[in-house]
Order: C-alpha cells, then structure tokens, then sequence
C-alpha cells in the first residue's frame, strides 16, 4: 500500500459521519435493551440467569458452612460456571436473545421499518449485537457475581479471607471474564444464525453439539467453538464423570491471552461476515 | 333461484361417529407433519443407528462372520437387556429431536393463524382436538422408538440359535413399556409447550431448554444442597434409570443418586398433569388480544 493510497483511505474515514452513526447506534441500542430487559417476554431469561443463585441462597440460608466445605463449595461453583451457565444458560439465553433480534422482528413483521429508515444496515446489525450483549452481560454478570457472593457469605471470616486474602478473587475475575466471552461469542453465533435460517433452532442445536465433541476434533476444527476457547479460562478444573467428562478435556494447553485472543477474533470474524450478510438480506414476509 | 326463497333444513343424512372425527385431525396432522423434508430427513437419521444395531445382531449370531472379523469368542458381542437399553436411548434422543421440530408445527400454525376458533366450531370437543394431534405425534413417535427396538428384538429372536426371544421376553415388554411412556411423555409435553408460544421457531427451541435446563438446575441442587431429589428435575437421567429398571439391566447409577420407581412415577404424573393445565388453559375457542 502506497504513502498516497494510505492517505486517501485516511481521509476517506474521516469524511465518513461518525457522528451521525454514533447517534443512531446509541439510539437503536437504547430501544433494543429497553425491550430485551423490561418486557415479560424477557421473564424466562431472567429465570436461566438465577435459578442458581435462588438455589445457592436456599443454601446459605438453611445449610450449615463448616471449614472443610469450603474447597467443596468452590468446585461446585466452578462446575456450575463451566455445566450450567456456559452449556446451558447463556446458550439458549443467547439463543432466545440473539435470535429475537432479526428473525423476531421478521415474524414480527417489524423489520421492514428499521430497513426503510435511513441508517446503514451494518449499523442496525452492530447496535442490535451491543444490545443484546448489554442484556445478556447485565443479566449473567449480576448473577455470577450474586452467586460468587452467596456461595462464600456463609463462611464468615473463612470465606472473606478466601476472596481477599486467597485465591477467590482471581477465580471471580476469571469467572467474569468467562461469561462475558461465552456471550459475546455465543451472541455473534445465533445473530448470524438468526439471519442465515428461518428456523435457527435446529442449527443452535448442532451448534450445541459440536461444542459438545470439540475436543475429540482435530485440532484446527477446535478453534471454531465458543466453549473451547472458555475450557482453557476456567481457573478451577473440574473432575467429571461419565459422558460429562468429555466438555472438560483440554487436549492442549493453551494461554489465557490466546484463548482470549482467539474467542475475540472469532467473534469478529462472525460479526464482519453477519455484516456482509445484511446488506443482502431481503424479507418476503409471505413465507415467513 | 333468489338466495331469499331457499329454504334450509337440517342435514339427516349418516352423520360420522364421534369417535371417527378425531382421526380427521390425526390424518391432516400426520400430513402436515411429514410436508416436512426435515421430518423426512430426522426419520431417515432415526433409522441409521438400527442398521448399525442390526449388523451387531448379525456378527453377534454368525460365527463366521466372528471368525472373519478376527473375535472367535462367543461372548465378544452379547445381545443382552444393557445392548437394547442403549438401542432405547439413543432413539429417545431421536425422538426428542423429532418432537421439537413436529410438534410446533401441529399445534403452533393453529394458534398463530387464529384456526383454532374456526376448527373447533366444527363438530369436535377440545379434548378430541388435543387427542387428536396427540395420537399424530404419537405415531410419528413410536416410528423411531419402540417399533425399530422391537424389529431388532425380533431380528434377534429369529437370527439366535437358542430359544432367545421367550426367554428373554421381559427385555421386549421393558423396550416397548419404556418407549411409550417415553413416546407420550414427549408428545404431551410438546404440545403443551407449543400451544403457548405463537413462533415455531421459539417452541422448537422451548422443547429442548424444557429436558436440557431442568436437567442442568438439578444438577446444581443435587451439588449445592446435597441431596439426590435434585436428579428428579433431570428427565434424560429418570428415564434412563426406569428403562433400565424396566429392561433389567445392570443399575448404572450409584446407590447415593439412585431414585425409586415410585418418585419417578410421581414426578412424571406431575408433569403430564402440568401439561394438561396448560393445554386447557390454552386450547380455546377464543382469542385475547391486548391493547
């Protein structure tokens, strides 16, 4: 690339209407959480989201919390992260949000006042995925940190000293961190399968499955999988049994950097060709 | 002739039978569902485990083809009740995959185009309606669960040299038992499950999250409050450990998380009930429509 073509792509971005598009982005984000999080459609994500906490609350209150429960409970929480919130809760939470975002305004048959206003699709799709993720990270992020809580607050002392003097605290970054990758990632997934099927039930489903048999895969086939790259995050590893043993298996090391890297570089690549694909969506709501 | 000067009267010709009516339902419900190709295509799949099954059978019986394959034992591949109750499972999986994609299309087309006023003010009760897509589903069903396990265990039964099938007749009750519990289980539940969700796309993924997430929440409450009453919220685990009651097969499950029959009878007489509330409250000739 020439000094000369650099410059005229610099100036081309900079002429383009940032302003504009910030505006309209933040604008179609507000409205798209408002009706994500405050509609009782959006009850049932609040269930897979605390279901665990209401259980780790039951046990707070009515079980007792001896000393050598400690190590228990927290390989419990972290089975709880690594089998329920990433296999199950934020899969089809994501799956119910991320999927109403398009293919619900088309059976809604409300797309087409979106695509008739004058904001570039790509702008349209982008602010549809941060709202989404925003209801998404709102919702599992307060339950983890809620279940992180409860789980230790029984302890006493024992349990504070564990979270600021011990281990504890790296562990809740880390399980942070893991939700907010499992969402984006699976977010960025079932928007593309949103526009890509009318029904993108039966594709998540595969897509649950192959997140399932990833790690006999070989190798280069491992890389596209949300859960893989979350496996190697996880900063307490959990012995499984049976069947179950297999969503846990790292067949390679890999650094905490690189999976981070490799997870964000995944999303990005879904959300370019997601962006691709909107510019040549049609609606014919006759066969929707 | 004026529209004005015809005169009408009752019709007095052979009316159908009561009972005969519910299978126009079934027989428009079977064709809708197989107007499908993913229907065809998840049968056909249904089917491809039963021809690995069959070769096993076939290799098991054949001692040259033992020979061949290089295992001259006789026992290197029992047919036994753990050998069907794996041929149960995984065409159970089968079906649920078949009741989350027919389902919704039985029950959810009716609601969204605001049919179901229009079909049941023919001459057909709403319990002959539900029963009607019930007996559908139910048939769809049995094509990959209990008719395929029965045709290995016959398979086997004719391809033995020994008096196998009398025998072992518990193991072809059990399959058959155990897959229509299975069998009306599902179909019950994804009825149910559709009639409340106006989109297909929303009640297919409905039906998986209502076996997976229970699952999932009963594993957290049998861990966090350490109890095994948590594995009655987990479906695929009960009903694994009633077939294989009901097969006689080997317990799989440890003493500490094993759970009796009756609990588990109870806990899917609650959901089949909970299923039906929801049908009643939902199958209805009227329609609500909020401002």
């Amino acid at each position: 690339m020439t000094p000369q073509t650099t410059a005229s792509f610099r100036e081309q971005l900079a002429q383009q209407p940032w302003g504009l598009w910030w505006l309209q982005g933040r604008r179609l984000t507000s409205i798209e959480v408002r009706r994500n999080l405050f509609s009782w459609k959006a009850s049932w994500i609040y269930f897979l989201a605390f279901i665990p906490t209401f259980i780790i609350l039951i046990h707070l209150v009515a079980d007792k919390h001896l000393q050598y429960m400690l190590s228990e409970d927290t390989n419990i929480l972290a089975g709880i992260v690594q089998f329920y919130y990433i296999r199950l809760g934020v899969f089809f939470g994501c799956l119910g949000i991320f999927s109403r975002l398009i293919r619900g305004e088309m059976i809604e048959r409300s797309l087409h006042f979106y695509l008739l206003a004058p904001v570039r699709r790509e702008i349209l799709l982008l602010s549809k995925f941060v709202a989404g993720s925003i209801s998404a990270l709102l919702l599992f992020g307060t339950a983890i940190t809620l279940d992180f809580s409860l789980m230790y607050a029984g302890f006493g002392a024992a349990g504070r000293d564990y979270i600021f003097n011990g281990p504890g605290l790296g562990q809740f970054e880390a399980y942070l961190a893991i939700i907010v990758l499992a969402c984006l990632g699976y977010g960025a997934v079932f928007l593309l399968l949103s526009m890509m099927f009318r029904n993108p039930t039966p594709a998540a489903m595969l897509v649950l499955g192959w997140e399932a048999i990833n790690p006999i895969l070989p190798s280069l086939l491992q890389k596209i999988s949300v859960a893989s790259y979350l496996r190697h995050l996880m900063p307490v590893s959990v012995a499984a049994n049976g069947i179950f043993a297999l969503l846990t298996v790292q067949t390679e090391p890999v650094s905490a950097w690189a999976a981070v890297l490799g997870l964000l570089l995944l999303i990005a690549a879904v959300l370019l060709y997601s962006c691709y694909r909107i510019r040549t969506l049609e609606i014919r709501y006759t066969t929707e | 002739m004026s529209v004005y000067k015809l005169n009408y009267r009752a019709y007095t010709g052979k009316v159908t039978p009561m009972w005969a009516r519910i299978l126009v339902l079934v027989r428009y419900g079977y064709a809708e569902a197989w107007s499908s190709k993913i229907t065809v295509g998840i049968a056909i799949l249904s089917l491809l485990p039963c021809i690995v099954f069959l070769f096993g059978i076939y290799i098991s019986n054949n001692p040259m083809a033992r020979l061949m394959l290089g295992n001259q034992s006789p026992r290197g591949l029992t047919i036994d009740a753990e050998f069907f109750l794996i041929v149960l499972q995984i065409e159970s999986w089968f079906a649920l995959v078949m009741t989350a994609w027919v389902a919704p299309r039985l029950i959810t087309f009716d609601l969204a185009d605001n049919a179901l006023p229009i079909l049941l003010s023919h001459p057909i009760s709403r319990f002959g309606y539900v029963f009607g897509k019930f007996i559908s589903l139910f048939v769809i069903l049995s094509m990959t669960t209990w008719i395929p396990g029965l045709m290995l265990f016959a398979y086997q039964g004719y391809s033995s040299p020994l008096p196998w099938a009398l025998a072992n007749l518990r193991i072809a009750v059990g399959l058959w038992a155990g897959a229509v519990i299975w069998t009306a289980f599902l179909s019950i539940l994804g009825l149910a499950l559709s009639s409340w969700v106006k989109w297909r796309a929303v009640a297919t993924g409905i039906i998986f999250a209502a076996v997976f997430v229970p699952a999932g929440v009963g594993a957290i409450v049998s861990a966090v409050l350490r109890t095994r009453w948590g594995f009655l919220l987990n479906i695929p685990f009960m009903m694994s450990v009633l077939w294989q009651r009901l097969l006689g097969a080997p317990e799989f499950a440890k003493q500490k998380i094993s759970l009796p029959t009756t609990a588990i009878a109870i806990m899917l007489m609650l959901i089949c009930l909970i299923c039906v509330a929801m049908l009643n409250a939902r199958i209805r000739a009227r329609e609500v429509v909020r401002g």
